[in-house]
């Protein structure tokens, strides 16, 4: 049984209140900075949606997935939706494989990004420019598609450390009461006796 | 009392008073003149009056400073402001400037193609992220009278077409897009007619490829390539770029053109959106269909 006091609550609202105001700010000045300029960008956007992922329980994950999605569109000129579907899902799937078997650790986060970042690259190439036969696609494969993706595995790195601030000032610790630690013990024993 | 004024020192100096003030009236006969004796007490005395201001008026700054620091603070406080002023009037000014030089642009081109209905200067509110066609939104939309597949131009050329339209703003698709056709001819000879379609390859370098040229064509380096105005969907005549070189299609069949937009399509910060013209396709909105 979880005991908690009300200051403790209160306290716990609020700093989630403010963590997700905090996770939402962060993701527009992305957007922003993937709408500037004319030169070859990362999708600051993925990663972005990824850390929340992976300290998020799967729906709030999704939801921003989707939100994260919808923006990429917008900014990369895509079929509205396109991202949103594929962020949606990806996000999903991080929130639940770090709940139940990755530890949040830097390592964890920066190749599943990578593998992310690389899917979503290479779908956006296939959909948009292989499809279509253009003469010397491979050129905007080597030249844009590859250069998004190694910008976006690089620029995680940044994308995380925020994220880590953030977490670290305003996540809320969770109180386990004394049965409960010894709960979670009893648990472990018996899947290691196992 | 009595004993002073009858002494030989009150007689001394009355004869010296008297002397002074002699001179005074000697002075003033001089009409503006001084005495030479006044003239070489002066010289004498110049590099140390001299300095002895410089002294006197560093310190009163000094002092001034250290006495009245508020009437400093207020003045600066003052004159702050007066340049804050100075500057938002400045860049209202320079607001203005690029107001006027646009809607001079916009009248001179009303003027020059008077057949042409344009919507008023849009802004491009920035390219579409990691797009190699440089396609790029603006800040005009249905709301302007734009439409969908509507020419976009500015005052040196043509840029492309809108492609989606929202109520306030659109996406633009370039010349240097594949996916983007428009019949052109070549403006001297008035023959030699193509296709303007970008490529991968010359869209890299911000130019657009003209292709389906006779191999028989006469086009040369420099020559102006216009819209040939025959699909509805461009307006006739209308720039579209240079020619850079000519080659042979692979298949040896026709001839291609590398091309130049007249204007630099990966630096642009106002548009038009032509919303009709003469020889507009009939039936183009109601079919809806990319060119």
């Amino acid at each position: 049984m979880r005991i908690k006091l009300p200051r403790e609550k209160r306290i716990y609202y609020i700093k989630t209140v403010i963590r997700w105001i905090i996770y939402y700010i962060i993701i527009i000045l992305f957007f922003s900075t993937m709408n500037a300029g004319t030169w070859t960008k990362p999708i600051l956007l993925v990663p972005a949606a990824l850390c929340i992922a992976m300290k998020n329980d799967v729906m709030a994950s999704a939801f921003t997935g989707a939100v994260c999605g919808f923006l990429t569109d917008v900014a990369c000129g895509k079929l509205f939706g396109y991202n949103a579907v594929l962020l949606t899902v990806f996000c999903a799937a991080v929130s639940l494989v770090f709940e139940l078997y990755f530890r949040d650790k830097f390592i964890n986060f920066f190749w599943i990004n990578a593998v992310v970042s690389l899917i979503q690259c290479c779908l956006d190439f296939e959909f948009y420019y292989n499809i279509w036969k253009y003469d010397h696609a491979e050129m905007i494969f080597y030249g844009i598609t590859v250069k998004v993706w190694a910008y976006t595995v690089i620029s995680s790195v940044f994308v995380y450390l925020i994220f880590k601030f953030v977490n670290k000032k305003l996540m809320p610790r969770e109180h386990l009461t004394i049965k409960e630690i010894i709960d979670n013990n009893r648990g472990i024993t018996q899947f290691s006796k196992e | 009392m009595k004993s002073f004024v009858k002494s030989t020192r009150f007689r001394i100096l009355i004869a010296f008073v008297a002397f002074l003030v002699g001179i005074m009236i000697y002075a003033v006969t001089k009409g503006g003149y001084s005495l030479s004796a006044a003239s070489l007490i002066n010289l004498v005395t110049q590099p140390v009056k001299s300095v002895s201001n410089s002294i006197a008026l560093e310190f009163e700054r000094i002092s001034d400073k250290i006495f009245s620091p508020d009437k400093y603070y207020i003045e600066n406080q003052e004159l702050k402001e007066r340049i804050n002023e100075l500057n938002r009037k400045l860049a209202e000014y320079d607001d203005l400037k690029a107001e006027v030089e646009e809607l001079r642009k916009f009248a001179d081109m009303k003027k020059e193609y008077p057949e042409l209905d344009m919507s008023m200067p849009a802004e491009v509110l920035g390219y579409v992220t990691n797009d190699p066609f440089k396609s790029f939104n603006i800040d005009k939309g249905s709301a302007d009278g734009i439409e969908p597949y509507s020419p976009v131009i500015t005052a040196d050329g043509l840029v492309g077409m809108t492609v989606e339209v929202s109520e306030r703003s659109s996406t633009v698709r370039t010349i240097l897009s594949p996916d983007l056709s428009v019949a052109a001819v070549a403006s001297s000879t008035n023959a030699d007619y193509g296709i303007i379609e970008g490529t991968v390859l010359t869209a890299a370098d911000g130019h657009t490829k003209m292709s389906h040229l006779s191999t028989a064509h006469k086009l040369r380096e420099g020559d102006l390539i216009v819209t040939a105005g025959n699909t509805g969907m461009f307006p006739k005549d209308y720039p579209i770029g240079t020619v850079l070189s000519t080659d042979f299609e692979i298949n040896g069949l026709s001839a291609c053109a590398e091309i130049e937009p007249c204007c630099d399509i990966t630096r642009l910060s106002t548009v038009f959106v032509i919303t009709d013209f003469t020889g507009k396709k009939e039936g183009a909105d109601e079919n809806k269909t990319a060119p």
